[in-house]
């Protein structure tokens, strides 16, 4: 668990961050949501010191950061950035294997967890692995970096804006991968975006930070239904708010029993899935596939408005 | 490439039997007169005069690429205005003004052009410095630092690895430079193959000049070549094949 407690810096008489405080549970993706200039990076950039904060404390399961010696920090956060940052001068294997080569690994055991992460990661070992970065896409540089992070078995991850360069396409993939990653190895991230819809995909928490200070910390549905100040509520954007929050839920918020006509909704499907569905087909009722274990059902257009407004 | 070695052939064949090239020169130097130098061996004169570069250059190299990671840490940008002034006044300094100012300091011989080469070559080699060491992507940086590199393993293993090309660009340039300016120090003693031009001019031996300069001048384009194949060599395995 991270426990961020009263952090603050200020940039000369520049306010960068206020006073913020925020606990990341164990084996949860929290997004820090807010403008350029809300201070969300000098936040995060605070918890490696790479800035040291001008008060407050970051605790990392029970031990204050300062008492950590700062290389020793470092190798055991993962962090990810928007342009990469991989070596030029390194092949992409070399570049994956960086911090376990500065911890010391053995050299065939560091070789086995590039080869791992790059399967992982679906990037080709045999192919990519004595590649240079300048040769990757933008898709396959990012996924480097990412294994890069995540080489040393690191207890969290840091990621600043890590999917901004890449197009729509691959960033839609990228965060799916990025979400069950993060199930399969249980890490504890923190994520950097202005993309709400981002922070909604990816987050378990969602921080938003405006001028510094901490505006709103809450589930995505919490952030949806409740937004505390005008501008939590601008980012989601009035008028996809519904829309953002049904996309939250999954079919089985809204499932009753019976049949209807048409192709079922998969078991995995979310109501604006469904919603989406019914304004295409015009259809007020869709049946939904098994799930295992689960009977199927049908869904039905008022009960989807009555989950969509948060209403039981 | 093939060049290159064609030159440094001649040259090892000149130095090693300069005598089976007094056909090419006779028609420069005097009715009667000396056709190759005779007062001390061209090799021997050659190699001191590479030696003196080399014995410049080194420090001259060391104190201009250790300003520039001096004013390339974090927080030192302030001092960079003091280390260009540094490294101009080297510059300004006319070599020759350099030698006339040593000599009655230091006396005849090798130490007066070892102070003017040194002087002369720290800005090249400071400026190519300086531009390599900025020139490393900031992610690239930050990612180092946030991976948890020391900051001295970040220059060893990211900064220096990266800046190399541009470093050893501008040390060639100093070279070269060196290399030919290292020719006046025979004015004050210093054995280089200015000596071998001086006296073809005292003499009026064309023959003489020719040997000297044209020596020089094929040391020069060997040592810039030699230069340009370590930058080459020293490129991101990625960059080499785009040029």
């Amino acid at each position: 668990m991270i426990e961020i407690d009263g952090l603050s810096k200020n940039f000369g008489a520049e306010r960068a961050v206020a006073d913020v405080s925020l606990r990341l549970e164990t084996g949860t993706i929290t997004a820090v949501v807010g403008t350029s200039g809300s201070g969300k990076s000098t936040l995060m950039r605070m918890i490696n010191r790479l800035i040291e904060p001008d008060a407050g404390t970051v605790r990392i399961d029970g031990v204050d950061t300062r008492e950590i010696p700062l290389t020793e920090l470092r190798r055991s956060i993962g962090y990810v950035i928007q342009d990469h940052g991989l070596f030029p001068h390194w092949s992409v294997a070399r570049n994956i294997g960086a911090v376990p080569a500065l911890l010391g690994w053995p050299r065939e055991e560091i070789a086995a967890r590039v080869e791992e992460l790059m399967r992982l990661l679906r990037l080709d070992p045999e192919r990519l692995g004595p590649r240079y970065p300048h040769e990757l896409s933008g898709g396959q540089a990012q996924r480097v970096g990412v294994a890069r992070a995540l080489a040393a078995r690191p207890r969290m991850m840091l990621m600043d804006e890590p999917f901004g360069a890449l197009d729509p396409v691959i960033r839609q993939e990228a965060r799916a991968e990025l979400v069950a990653i993060q199930r399969a190895l249980g890490a504890t991230i923190l994520i950097v975006t202005h993309d709400m819809a981002e922070a909604m995909a990816l987050g378990d928490q969602i921080a938003v930070m405006d001028g510094g200070r901490l505006a709103q910390a809450g589930t995505p549905a919490e952030i949806v239904l409740r937004p505390a100040t005008p501008l939590v509520r601008a980012l989601i954007g009035e008028s996809e708010r519904g829309f953002r929050h049904l996309a939250l839920l999954p079919v089985a918020a809204a499932l009753t029993p019976g049949a209807a006509e048409g192709e079922a909704l998969p078991a995995g499907a979310t109501l604006a899935d469904a919603l989406s569905r019914m304004i295409w087909t015009g259809a007020r009722r869709l049946p939904v596939a098994a799930a295992d274990g689960h009977g199927a059902g049908v869904v039905a257009l008022e009960d989807i408005l009555a989950a969509g407004r948060g209403a039981p | 490439m093939k060049g290159t070695l064609a030159l440094a052939l001649l040259v090892a064949a000149f130095l090693a039997f300069p005598e089976a090239f007094v056909p090419v020169l006779r028609p420069f130097a005097p009715e009667g007169g000396p056709v190759i130098y005779d007062r001390a061996s061209l090799a021997g004169l050659t190699a001191a005069h590479v030696g003196l570069v080399a014995l410049a250059l080194l420090p001259s190299a060391l104190i201009a690429l250790g300003l520039a990671i001096w004013v390339t840490r974090p927080g030192r940008a302030h001092l960079l205005p003091l280390a260009r002034a540094v490294v101009n006044f080297g510059q300004t300094l006319p070599p020759v003004a350099v030698l006339a100012l040593c000599v009655p300091v230091f006396g005849f011989g090798a130490v007066p052009t070892l102070v003017a080469l040194f002087l002369y070559g720290l800005l090249p080699i400071f400026e190519s410095s300086l531009a390599g060491l900025s020139g490393v992507p900031a992610p690239t940086l930050t990612a180092a630092t946030a991976m948890g590199l020391t900051p001295a393993r970040r220059l060893l293993q990211v900064e220096l690895p990266l800046a190399a090309p541009l470093i050893l660009e501008g040390t060639r340039l100093s070279a070269v430079i060196a290399l030919s300016t290292a020719t006046i120090g025979s004015t004050v003693a210093a054995r280089t193959l200015g000596e071998v031009i001086i006296a073809g001019l005292n003499v009026m031996n064309l023959a003489f000049v020719l040997q000297g300069g044209l020596l020089t001048a094929a040391l020069a384009l060997l040592i810039h070549a030699g230069f340009g194949a370590l930058a080459e060599a020293a490129r991101p395995p990625g960059a080499r094949s785009s040029r």
